[in-house]
């Protein structure tokens, strides 16, 4: 954009939209003035210095001032561009589709007559630490509400109420086991009138194992874990003990920064353990490709491309895999900033697998070591010292008969663990290869200078003595809240753990905290979080239990008349938040509820039944899928085999991603075709008949209390008296029709029945019951946390 | 994942925008006030928009069907006629030609020409050049828009099929279906908008992804549902073993019943969602049983395209493609595999053409005497193209290539009987008119009424287009 004074001559119809600011207004620039700027302008005025027109960044203020007169709207180039009447003059120009609003000019105008002052990014400012500005004595728990209420004042809204506590124990449960509560829970919260037993709940929940489960679920669809390659064969790979390892991280509320360089830079640690070793899997969850004829070099930069996509989204919530072709349009990430990011991850080796990944099933992709779940391991552990202890006892009494029955049960339950052991891919450093830019991300082009491992130009630098930067001082910079980006990583991770419990982020965007990202709603509150993360030596539960005990985290979901307009997206949190469960939960709640969950912890990933013929197309090797059989069948979702190119086709309906990219909030959809798989998929079937035998086996002869229980079961209220008559219709129309139509009942109980059973007067019971079964299962309610 | 901007930069009002939504869902579900079935987050109560309102301008065709010949088919043997390679046949490929250039199986092997593995004549009115291979497309040489200077960008059939459908390598993103249906909805009250059909039959085929028919970051209402040659047509459309209809109809009643005294007292709109969800899933659990019955096809269609109803050919799936295309999907897309000939070229020639020239012929005759085929695009190609140079695995065969290929296009608004662009002589580099995968995507597009740059979403920030960031063309050309 060239200054334009002729554009003045377009500029007649200003006094429309004008209103003179007046003294006492502000605008923030992060708030309001860069979004606009970003979106319409930076694409050519922006950091891409390959494709900048004019020479002109609206992101640099010293640039911007060329069209800029503080103070001056009308004696400002940018303002008369963009209000030009002229379609040559006119900028955003016409044909790049961009369209700035008479509103948004206004503003633009108003910020240039405050004085058009520029404030860095705010994702790259350090934290501030302002206290909330009200204090709300008797409604606020927590600093946290104290920062919502204030806004929520300002904005003339009002919080919602306390859910009642079915739903509260419902919501706590699932957020952090994913899992519904049983009765006995329920009973139990809603009866204890002491004022802990909200604490306790959360308390417990946050000690089970289950909560590992749950948590590990975004971790996995951040770092993109899946069983398979994803390219072209998609064979399986090893590397379920990284799940378990990201599990057990969890439940030991292992400090985020510490299971970070355990991932990022495990094999650099001095006197590496073995967890470290698992966890530097996770430079190894990138897709391969094991197809005859590719080019190694295009597959080693496809391969670099893929890891900083996926760094920078995970730490720092930032989209550099944009600067792979060229600088970033719209953040200050150059070319030269992706491939000096690339240069720290050139020590790992994914060239073997060219030589030796073959389309065997797993393949190989070497390094891969043979480990135990941790939990297993500290068994072990437990089990040599048992072991030498009697042995040592032996040999101080001279007993040479070490055949005690004691020592032989623990020797042979050492030995049925080490049966255990599975492979899994690790990181081993090796000499790094040479990492050159690579111009327009084409790697056939060599033309390009060498780089070394470096940060980002504009960020802090990385104070290594180092000849050569790597993945460990990588690591300790993203969590160093002086002299790295802590604070921004920081922010990162209490957003994206605001989400889980709130439903939304402080900023929507969780993955992209750069200029196209949505600011924060609360500034402050997320600085505030951000420094607490650090104040608790990055303790995950500790925030978590802090989110959970806020008066905020307890309000209905339900929206009160004249909130849904003046709040839509729940942006300020003045109530909770309402949604399908992630797909796994969808699983875990139906497992659950009919009991024939299973809740072991860990191991190889399984395979529940599937749609036959579904793996039809994967070839080298052809694919058989064979569904595990026995208490395998039953376990949570998040250990089915996640098969990149054909993820299973239930969690797939429910937008379980494919885990190709780094995914850091899914979609939540309802489509018929999870309808369908609801109404039809075999697991689904199989637990309503599960839950039929258990409401028979639990309740005797009272159709009313039967129905009860399991609709409780599912929903954890009490069904009124209208739900249970709608109930009892189904299941009369049910009996009698299996009454007349045995050979139906039969076969449908025959189908989901691993037990025979044999009086026909049973099996239509069943049969009737699972049609109530079924419809208890598919209840929108069953699926939604709220 | 699906990020909307706070800021709206259109002066689209709200109620605009809903009708946009209502028309536009993948499925026809009527006026449902449905946010989340385009699988947003219900959490933020807000509906998507898309960044124009569609159609730009009068579309040429309501429906495209894209007859993917998966593996690449070779050029040099079906459209693209090259005496010169056959002059050089067994001499040294010229280095002039593949230095520099990305090359696949044949990386470090010695380069040499392979001369036509068949004879090409000329064919209709128009004098279409078309191979021996290929005597059906013979008969409908004046149907046909040839286009012999296809480029692509990738060399292994995974990321080639991604950019073929998706325009970037990168996984993740959405594919042309699912843009189109976003874009433009389905006509159909009981199908999805977007159906993908891969046929059995041929040699040991290449594996072929999901992720050719993910609606990537856009809704996952606009995926590409699947259906089975054999077993249950859809995934999870038979009621389980024991359920009849009837049954099955009276359990969708009650959940229905419960799902609205729900919404009585909460107000969610995701249970009004999901009542005609459930709605539509047993529309689909009645209809698509009927769909892929062919006992009301008479003989002499089924003969017209080969077909045998069940044995899931690619004949079956073309006679499928017009009911599905009756029925009002957007977008059809099949899948044939095994045109991967790096060895062996002239024996599997015969049996990939043996399985899909007549079938392809059939479905368009089929097409124009039921009207249908100027309302139609129909696109037929594969991934890439095959390279002049010698393979041997198995007898002479060809190894992948990109710099230049041959697709065809017909169907509403295309010329038919018409040539555009061509290779050098030896069919290596694409060097009249060339036409680059984006071209090709910007042209479907044109036809339906889309204007490719001002189709966008918005995602990490960026406004996403189907043709991406780099040049792309409609090629104006081709278009009658």
């Amino acid at each position: 954009m060239k200054p334009n004074l002729a554009s003045t001559a377009f500029t007649f119809f200003l006094g429309l939209l004008m209103t003179s600011a007046s003294a006492d207004e502000t605008i923030d620039f992060n708030q309001q003035i860069r979004p606009i700027l970003s979106n319409a302008c930076f694409a050519c005025h922006g950091p891409d210095s390959l494709n900048r027109k004019a020479d002109l960044r609206l992101d640099d203020e010293a640039s911007a001032h060329q069209v800029i007169t503080p103070n001056r709207h009308q004696n400002s180039d940018l303002f008369l561009r963009i209000s030009s009447g002229d379609p040559e003059l006119l900028m955003p120009p016409p044909d790049s589709g961009k369209i700035l609003t008479d509103a948004q000019i206004n503003l633009i105008a108003k910020w240039i007559d405050l004085g058009a002052q520029y404030e860095t990014h705010w994702s790259y400012q350090k934290t501030k630490q302002e206290k909330p500005s009200q204090h709300f004595g008797n409604w606020s728990k927590d600093p946290i509400d104290d920062y919502l209420r204030t806004r929520h004042k300002n904005d003339s809204l009002k919080p919602a109420m306390e859910a009642d506590r079915r739903t509260l124990i419902r919501r706590l449960t699932l957020d952090l086991t994913g899992l519904p509560p049983t009765l006995e829970e329920i009973d139990r919260f809603v009866n204890d009138e002491h004022p802990t037993a909200y604490r306790k709940l959360v308390d417990r929940l946050l000690a089970s194992p289950a909560y590992g489960e749950r948590m590990a679920i975004q971790w996995l669809d951040l770092v993109r874990y899946a069983d398979t390659v994803g390219y072209h064969g998609d064979q399986d790979h090893n590397i379920s003990p990284y799940r378990d390892y990201v599990i057990d991280s969890l439940v030991q509320d292992r400090p985020i920064n510490q299971f970070s360089t355990q991932q990022i830079a495990g094999d650099l640690l001095p006197n590496a353990s073995i967890d470290d070793e698992i966890a530097s899997g996770y430079n190894r969850l990138l897709q391969t490709s094991h197809e005859g004829g590719v080019q190694v070099d295009e597959y080693l930069s496809i391969y670099a491309a893929d890891r900083i996509r996926n760094f920078s989204n995970v730490w720092m919530g930032a989209t550099i895999g944009c600067a792979q072709c060229h600088d970033h349009k719209y953040d200050p990430y150059t070319i030269k900033d992706f491939y000096s990011l690339v240069a720290f991850f050139a020590d790992i080796d994914e060239e073997d697998h060219f030589a030796v990944g073959s389309n065997s099933l797993p393949t190989k992709r070497p390094p891969e070591i043979s480990v135990l779940a941790p939990w297993q391991q500290a068994r072990v552990d437990q089990l040599n010292a048992e072991i030498a202890k009697i042995e040592s006892n032996d040999e101080e009494r001279g007993i040479e008969n070490k055949l005690t029955e004691k020592h032989l049960s623990l020797t042979a339950e050492r030995q049925r663990l080490l049966n255990q052991k599975r492979l899994t891919m690790v990181t081993k450093t090796k000499s790094a290869r040479s990492i050159r830019i690579l111009p327009r991300g084409d790697w056939l082009d060599k033309s390009g200078p060498l780089v070394m491992p470096e940060v980002p130009e504009f960020l802090p630098q990385i104070q290594s003595d180092r000849d050569r930067a790597n993945r460990l001082d990588l690591a300790n910079w993203l969590f160093d809240r002086d002299d790295g980006i802590g604070q921004l990583t920081a922010r990162v991770f209490a957003n994206r753990y605001w989400q889980m419990m709130y439903g939304q982020g402080i900023s929507p965007s969780l993955a992209d905290f750069g200029g196209q990202g949505e600011p924060p709603n609360h500034p402050d509150l997320l600085d505030h979080l951000a420094n607490f993360l650090n104040e608790t030596q990055w303790s995950t539960k500790r925030f978590l239990r802090r989110l959970a005990l806020t008066r905020s985290y307890r309000q209905s979901s339900h929206i009160e008349t004249g909130t849904v307009s003046s709040d839509p997206r729940n942006l300020l949190f003045a109530r909770q938040s309402r949604y399908r469960l992630p797909a796994e939960l969808v699983r875990d709640a139906a497992l659950s509820i009919s009991q024939l969950i299973s809740h072991e912890l860990g191991g190889k990933s399984v395979k529940p039944h599937q749609p036959t013929g579904y793996y039809r197309h994967l070839n080298f090797p052809k694919r058989v899928y064979v569904p595990d059989r026995g208490s395998d069948q039953y376990r949570r979702g998040l250990y089915v085999h996640w098969q990149r190119q054909f993820l299973h086709p239930m969690l797939k309906a429910m937008d379980a991603p494919s885990r190709e990219e780094c995914v850091a909030l899914r979609s939540v959809s309802n489509t018929p075709l999870e309808a369908l798989v609801m109404l039809n998929d075999a697991s689904m079937v199989e637990a309503a008949a599960a839950l039929a035998s258990r409401i028979i086996r639990e309740y005797l002869d009272d159709d009313k209390q039967r129905i009860q229980f399991a609709f409780e079961l599912a929903t954890a209220r009490r069904a009124d008296s209208k739900e249970v008559t709608i109930l009892e219709e189904l299941l009369h129309d049910q009996r009698d029709h299996y009454a007349k139509h045995a050979d139906e009942a039969a076969t449908l109980v025959a189908a989901i029945q691993g037990d025979s059973v044999s009086n026909q007067k049973q099996i239509a019971e069943i049969a009737s019951w699972t049609g109530v079964a079924r419809a208890i299962l598919n209840l929108h309610e069953t699926v939604t946390r709220n | 994942m699906v990020k909307k901007m706070t800021i709206q930069y259109n002066h689209q009002s709200e109620n605009h925008t809903r009708r946009s939504i209502l028309r536009n869902t993948g499925f026809g579900l009527g006026a449902v006030a449905c946010h989340s079935l385009l699988g947003e987050k219900t959490t933020s109560g807000e509906t998507p928009t898309r960044s124009a309102d569609l159609p730009n301008f009068p579309p040429k065709v309501k429906r495209v069907i894209f007859l993917c010949m998966a593996g690449g088919p070779s050029h040099l043997e079906t459209f693209d006629e090259k005496p010169e390679l056959a002059k050089q046949d067994g001499l040294a490929m010229p280095a002039s030609y593949t230095a520099g250039q990305p090359i696949a199986q044949l990386q470090g092997k010695e380069l040499k020409c392979q001369g036509p593995l068949t004879k090409f004549g000329r064919y209709g009115e128009s004098g279409q050049v078309i191979s021996d291979f290929l005597p059906y497309h013979q008969r409908m040489a004046d149907d046909l828009c040839v286009i012999r200077s296809m480029v692509t960008e990738q060399i292994n059939h995974d990321p080639a099929h991604t950019f073929l459908n998706t325009g970037t390598a990168i996984s993740g993103r959405p594919s042309m279906g699912s843009w189109v249906t976003y874009g433009l909805g389905s006509e159909s009250k009981e199908l999805p908008g977007f159906v993908v059909l891969t046929s059995v039959g041929g040699r040991n085929p290449q594996p072929i992804a999901s992720r050719q028919w993910s609606s990537g970051f856009l809704p996952s209402l606009y995926q590409g549902v699947e259906f089975n040659g054999s077993g249950p047509p859809v995934n999870y459309v038979t009621p389980p073993n024991g359920v009849t209809d009837s049954r099955q109809r009276k359990l969708i009643d009650t959940i229905g019943e419960l799902n609205r005294r729900r919404y009585a007292t909460t107000q969610d709109p995701e249970i009004e969602t999901r009542i005609a969800t459930y709605e539509m899933a047993f529309r689909m659990q009645k209809s698509v049983p009927q769909l892929a019955d062919f006992s009301d096809e008479p003989q002499h269609v089924l003969d017209l395209y080969g077909a045998k109803p069940g044995d899931g050919s690619y004949a079956s799936n073309c006679l499928l493609a017009r009911r599905l295309a009756e029925r009002g999907v957007r977008f059809i897309q099949l899948y044939h595999r095994g045109w991967d000939h790096h060895g062996g070229l002239k024996q599997y020639m015969k049996v990939c053409c043996g399985l899909t020239d007549q079938p392809t012929w059939a479905l368009i005759q089929d097409l124009k005497q039921r009207k249908m085929l100027d309302e139609t695009l129909i696109v037929w190609g594969g991934e890439f193209g095959r390279t002049p140079m010698y393979q041997g695995k198995g007898g002479a065969g060809r190894d992948h290539h990109i710099k230049g290929f041959s697709m065809w296009i017909a169907g509403g608004g295309v010329k038919g009987g018409y040539s555009h662009g061509a290779t050098d002589e030896l069919g290596y580099h694409a060097v009249e008119d060339v036409v680059h995968v984006r071209d090709l995507h910007a042209t479907m597009l044109h036809l339906l009424g889309i204007d490719h740059q001002r189709f966008t979403h918005p995602y990490q920030g960026l406004d996403m287009r189907l043709t991406g960031v780099e040049p792309a063309k409609v090629i104006d050309s081709i278009l009658t």
